[in-house]
């Protein structure tokens, strides 16, 4: 099967500055494919070069098995795209301008532009300019999803969303990626990443880092976690927990007659149980696995040799 | 009806613009050309004409005013007149690629199914569409003002001035509207397009001074359409080097749009 995005040996330079050294990335059809790393890291770049809007210094780039410097406008009649810096200052209402792309796509389909309006919660009747970030963000994911495009390329697609329409983007992404759509989209956000992405990538100073399911980053991230158990038995707890793999972290403080026990731990959820057995737990508290700590072992890695990129 | 979105929508967000450029061309004919019958052939009038420096006479091809062609000449076309069309011109040319790169909606726009060269083309169609219309109104003003204002004016002449105005916008918007294609921005598209208007005016203006500096003549956009006063001569074929540079200029602004990074 032909990937949906298929880049190799990608590189961009802009003058003296690399935003790019040779990315290479395959997106398979039907996934949904996250980006993760921190501003700068050449998410943006390499989004614009997959829509022709900028252009790669060296490598190849096939997206929906065709070259997009080449493709035309066909090729992008197929993606969906929601910039990462999204601009919209149109005196006329977000309908109008909603429509306008739509005929730019040469659809005459608008209603679908009302139903997503209607699950983002968005008036479509007011003028683009006056809308809030938040409102310009929804108006910028219904241009990009209403055509229903065989690939949707979305530079972090929840800035300035509240948290509601955040779950309903979320369930936008994954009845897309039912619908057989490719969905390629980038974050800093990463429990957004962990929610939809099949496959993530981590890209720091342009170049991807790893390339890995949110299982593999999952099982490699630690979990915090914090006990309470009676005066005194605190100490004893503290060195059963510093046995265990990958222990970090541990650490003993009183309160109110009480001893707490926190510490950072790789999964081991049954040997955590078996370390607890041997104390009277008055509380306990086990975090998710800390992805975002996850990642940013892979940013924090060479961290001294990190240059300055335009995104 | 969905033919050529990008025109439609350009003249659609602009009709207002289009409205104000409209009422303050009117009030340029309507405020200085009924002037004619009480200055044109007034003495004291001409005695201040002749009391001015002779070089700023000719700067200002005052030395034919004591016409009605040279008077609509000197205030309508070739002075007011042709700097509210270039100063709409150059800026309609400015923001049509490099305005609306600097502001950051034309990323979204390339996204969609529009080529690049679709976006100057049709983008280029309603500058000139706009620039037609006001060219248009000028010539219909000047009409109506003429028996009125015993300007004297053939229409034939009166047609001829609107051509040769409408190529001085012409030339100035697809010069600003090239420089923006190449360069992605704003200002440096505005100082292009006035930069040549301005340029064009001066050359103009020195090469009238004396023999020894007609030459800069051909290299000036501003006499190539009124070295020889249209309103009286009828159309002169210097006119049409206005419109070649303007397709020249177009030509450039596809070529470099198409090539290049948008919004870097």
């Amino acid at each position: 099967m032909t990937p949906a995005i298929d880049i190799s040996a990608l590189t961009k330079r802009y003058g003296r500055t690399t935003a790019l050294h040779g990315v290479d990335l395959a997106v398979e059809p039907g996934r949904v494919f996250g980006v993760i790393g921190p501003n700068g890291a050449g998410k943006t770049t390499t989004m614009r070069i997959l829509l022709d809007i900028i252009r790669p210094t060296s490598g190849t780039v096939r997206v929906l098995g065709e070259d997009p410097r080449h493709a035309g406008p066909a090729l992008r009649r197929r993606i969906g795209y929601l910039p990462g810096e999204l601009a919209m200052d149109a005196r006329l209402s977000a309908r109008a301008l909603l429509t306008h792309y739509a005929q730019l796509n040469g659809s005459r389909d608008t209603a679908r532009i009302e139903t997503l309006s209607e699950r983002l919660g968005l008036d479509l009747s007011r003028p683009v300019r006056s809308l809030s970030k938040g409102n310009k963000q929804k108006v910028g994911l219904v241009q990009a999803l209403s055509h229903s495009p065989d690939l949707l390329v979305l530079d972090e697609p929840t800035s300035g969303l509240d948290p509601l329409v955040q779950q309903e983007f979320l369930r936008l992404v994954r009845e897309a990626r039912n619908a057989g759509q490719t969905v390629f989209l980038s974050s800093h956000v990463i429990s957004e990443i962990e929610q939809v992405a099949d496959e993530v990538a981590v890209l720091r100073d342009g170049r991807i880092v790893d390339v890995s399911t949110v299982e593999r980053l999952r099982a490699a991230a630690l979990r915090d976690i914090r006990v309470t158990v009676p005066a005194t038995s605190g100490a004893a707890l503290a060195r059963r927990l510093e046995q265990l793999d990958a222990a970090q972290d541990v650490a003993v403080t009183v309160d109110a007659g009480r001893e707490i026990v926190s510490a950072r731990l790789r999964d081991g959820i049954p040997a955590l149980l078996a370390a607890l057995a041997e104390t009277e737990v008055l509380d306990l508290v086990v975090q998710e696995p800390d992805l975002e700590r996850a990642v940013l072992q892979f940013y924090g890695a060479g961290s001294a040799t990190a240059e300055e990129v335009p995104a | 009806m969905s033919a050529l979105p990008l025109f439609r929508r350009a003249l659609a967000d602009s009709w207002r613009g289009l409205l104000g450029w409209g009422l303050g061309l009117a009030a340029v004919v309507g405020l200085y050309l009924p002037l004619y019958p009480s200055i044109g052939g007034n003495p004291e009038f001409l005695a201040i004409i002749e009391s001015l420096p002779p070089e700023l006479v000719t700067a200002l091809s005052y030395d034919q005013i004591t016409t009605g062609s040279g008077y609509t000449l000197g205030t309508v076309y070739g002075l007011l007149g042709f700097v509210l069309l270039t100063i709409a011109a150059v800026a309609w040319g400015a923001s049509a690629i490099a305005g609306d790169e600097e502001r950051g909606t034309l990323e979204l726009t390339l996204a969609h199914g529009v080529s690049r060269h679709q976006i100057v083309l049709e983008r280029l169609a309603a500058i000139i569409v706009k620039l037609v219309v006001l060219a248009a109104w000028v010539t219909l003003l000047v009409s109506a003002v003429n028996g009125p204002s015993e300007l004297d004016l053939s229409t034939a002449g009166i047609l001829a001035g609107g051509v040769a105005l409408l190529g001085t916008g012409l030339l100035t918007a697809t010069i600003g509207l090239a420089a923006g294609a190449v360069t992605g921005r704003r200002m440096i598209a505005i100082g292009t397009g006035a930069g040549v208007a301005v340029l064009g005016y001066a050359l103009n203006a020195l090469g009238n001074q004396n023999a020894d500096l007609e030459w800069l003549h051909a290299a000036s956009p501003y006499h190539w359409a009124y070295g020889v006063n249209p309103l009286e001569a009828g159309l002169e074929p210097s006119v049409w080097l206005l419109y070649a540079v303007a397709a020249v200029a177009s030509v450039v602004a596809v070529l470099a749009f198409r090539r290049r990074d948008v919004g870097v």
